[in-house]
């Protein structure tokens, strides 16, 4: 009885072993889905990410010496914004031109030896950026520069590949001096302070 | 005894993933300044790999874990936000500041480049204060404005706020180059403003001289209202009216007075003019 019975067990304990068994197919093919659909959707979320333009408020009440007119509030807020984006685009990119666009001096200067360095050493930098108060605290009389007073709320991550070295959130301070350019305002100066 | 061991397994676990966790532990100092040397303590033991991440740069050394890593000034350039990571075993990091140096660069803008003697707060200057890496000095620094001409001048005192210093200030009475200077300790920049001889004053002419066909006016010297010459080049406009209609001629200051030949009339109405400045009128004819 017991030999009978024996051939039997193994016969079925081989079944899944050679490949027929549906139920096993079903997860293989779902997983690769799975994979499919995350590896579709990973970069698709980033360049959603990168393509948000960030939240920025300005308030131009306090500017001084010359009053701003509202034309250049909303050009100098319109902007100001691109910038913002441009540079979160740059960092998470590696990338240069989004920084020609919007910066010009020492602050293009400055990003894009960053840029270049992250490039060399293999980073990368998101900024998931959660909004701008901004005041305009100088406007200078002939209307050829102004500069700004931002508090920014941040978030930055520092990556290495897929690998995050550096995570944090932080209320940051910027300070900003956007000059005149042949069709907008480029940023000039950008510099946190403490 | 199996139990024994199950603990003891975990005990070690638990021991080592907080070794491996502390291994890379790091201190950054509370204050450090563009351009000065940093020292940053790491933690652990072992080899790693420092990384700042700047805004303006990234910095990169190997470093052995448990010792101080030193940053040379040069290396630190940029004022703001850093991230110091430290890469060995798990990766830690730390967010510090950088502050700007001392003053050491102006940028100064000086508006208009020319301007007419004698105006109210027509001229205008601001200077951002940066340190000699470009940095922007947001801390309140003494600016002191000077606008002089021929040796005499005058200064206004002025601190920076969020970076920026501006002054108005009036033009002088008197025409020439006007020295526009700003100064922060040591560092000097100057700017020129020409200022120039402001509308004509009082402005006369009379005949110079007279033929059948032609007569000839001329200007006297042409001052402004506080006696600085009008420039050569300046339009005076001289218009003729008579009954047969107007005749106009634009003549340019030469050697500080116009003069235009007009034709003669029997019975001529003359007028002078420069800019929105008006001048004496002449009624010429019969005899005269």
């Amino acid at each position: 009885m017991r030999l009978h019975s024996l051939p039997d067990l193994t016969q079925k304990q081989l079944k899944p072993a050679n490949g027929s068994n549906p139920r096993l197919a079903r997860i293989l093919v779902f997983a690769a889905g799975l994979t499919l659909m995350i590896s579709g959707a990973v970069p698709l979320a980033k360049r959603i990410l990168a393509d948000t333009k960030p939240n920025v408020q300005l308030n131009v009440t306090n500017a001084a010496p010359r009053e701003v007119e509202e034309n250049t509030e909303q050009s100098v807020l319109r902007d100001y914004t691109a910038a913002w984006k441009g540079l979160s685009a740059a960092l998470a990119n590696n990338s240069l031109a989004p920084l020609n666009e919007n910066f010009t001096g020492f602050a293009l200067d400055k990003l894009t030896q960053r840029v270049k360095d992250q490039k060399q050493d293999g980073l990368t930098t998101r900024i998931i950026d959660h909004g701008h108060k901004v005041e305009a605290v100088f406007y200078s009389p002939d209307g050829s520069a102004i500069a700004l007073k931002d508090t920014a709320s941040l978030e930055t991550q520092v990556l290495d590949g897929g690998s995050i070295l550096h995570s944090d959130q932080a209320q940051v301070q910027y300070y900003a001096v956007l000059t005149g350019a042949e069709d907008r305002w480029k940023v000039r100066v950008l510099e946190s302070s403490k | 005894m199996r139990r024994l061991v199950a603990i003891a397994i975990t005990i070690a676990a638990c021991w080592f993933a907080a070794s491996r966790a502390n291994g890379a532990e790091i201190r950054v100092p509370e204050k450090a300044v563009a351009g000065q040397d940093l020292s940053i303590a790491t933690g652990g033991s072992g080899e790693g790999t420092l990384l700042l991440v700047g805004p303006g740069e990234v910095i990169k050394h190997k470093i052995t874990l448990g010792q101080n890593a030193e940053i040379k000034g040069e290396e630190l350039k940029h004022a703001g936000r850093w991230i110091a990571i430290v890469r060995g075993g798990s990766p830690q990091s730390q967010v510090f500041w950088v502050e700007p140096g001392k003053p050491a660069n102006l940028s100064f803008l000086a508006r208009p480049s020319r301007v007419p003697v004698n105006r109210p707060s027509v001229i205008s200057g601001f200077v951002f204060t940066f340190d000699k890496f470009q940095n922007l000095v947001v801390d309140p620094t003494p600016i002191t404005f000077t606008l002089s001409v021929g040796g005499t001048g005058a200064s206004q005192n002025v601190t920076t706020k969020n970076g920026v210093a501006w002054v108005r200030s009036s033009s002088a009475k008197k025409a020439g180059s006007a020295q526009f200077v700003a100064k922060v300790g040591d560092v000097t920049v100057t700017r020129v403003v020409q200022q120039v001889a402001s509308d004509p004053c009082n402005l006369r002419m009379h005949i110079a001289s007279r033929n059948k066909d032609r007569v000839t006016v001329q200007t006297d010297p042409i001052r402004d209202c506080t006696g600085n010459p009008v420039p050569d080049g300046t339009i005076v406009t001289f218009i003729e009216t008579d009954q047969t209609g107007r005749s106009v001629v634009d003549a340019r200051i030469k050697k500080g007075i116009a003069t235009a030949e007009l034709p003669a009339s029997s019975n001529a109405h003359i007028t002078v003019a420069s800019g929105v400045v008006l001048g004496n009128e002449l009624n010429v004819g019969g005899g005269e």
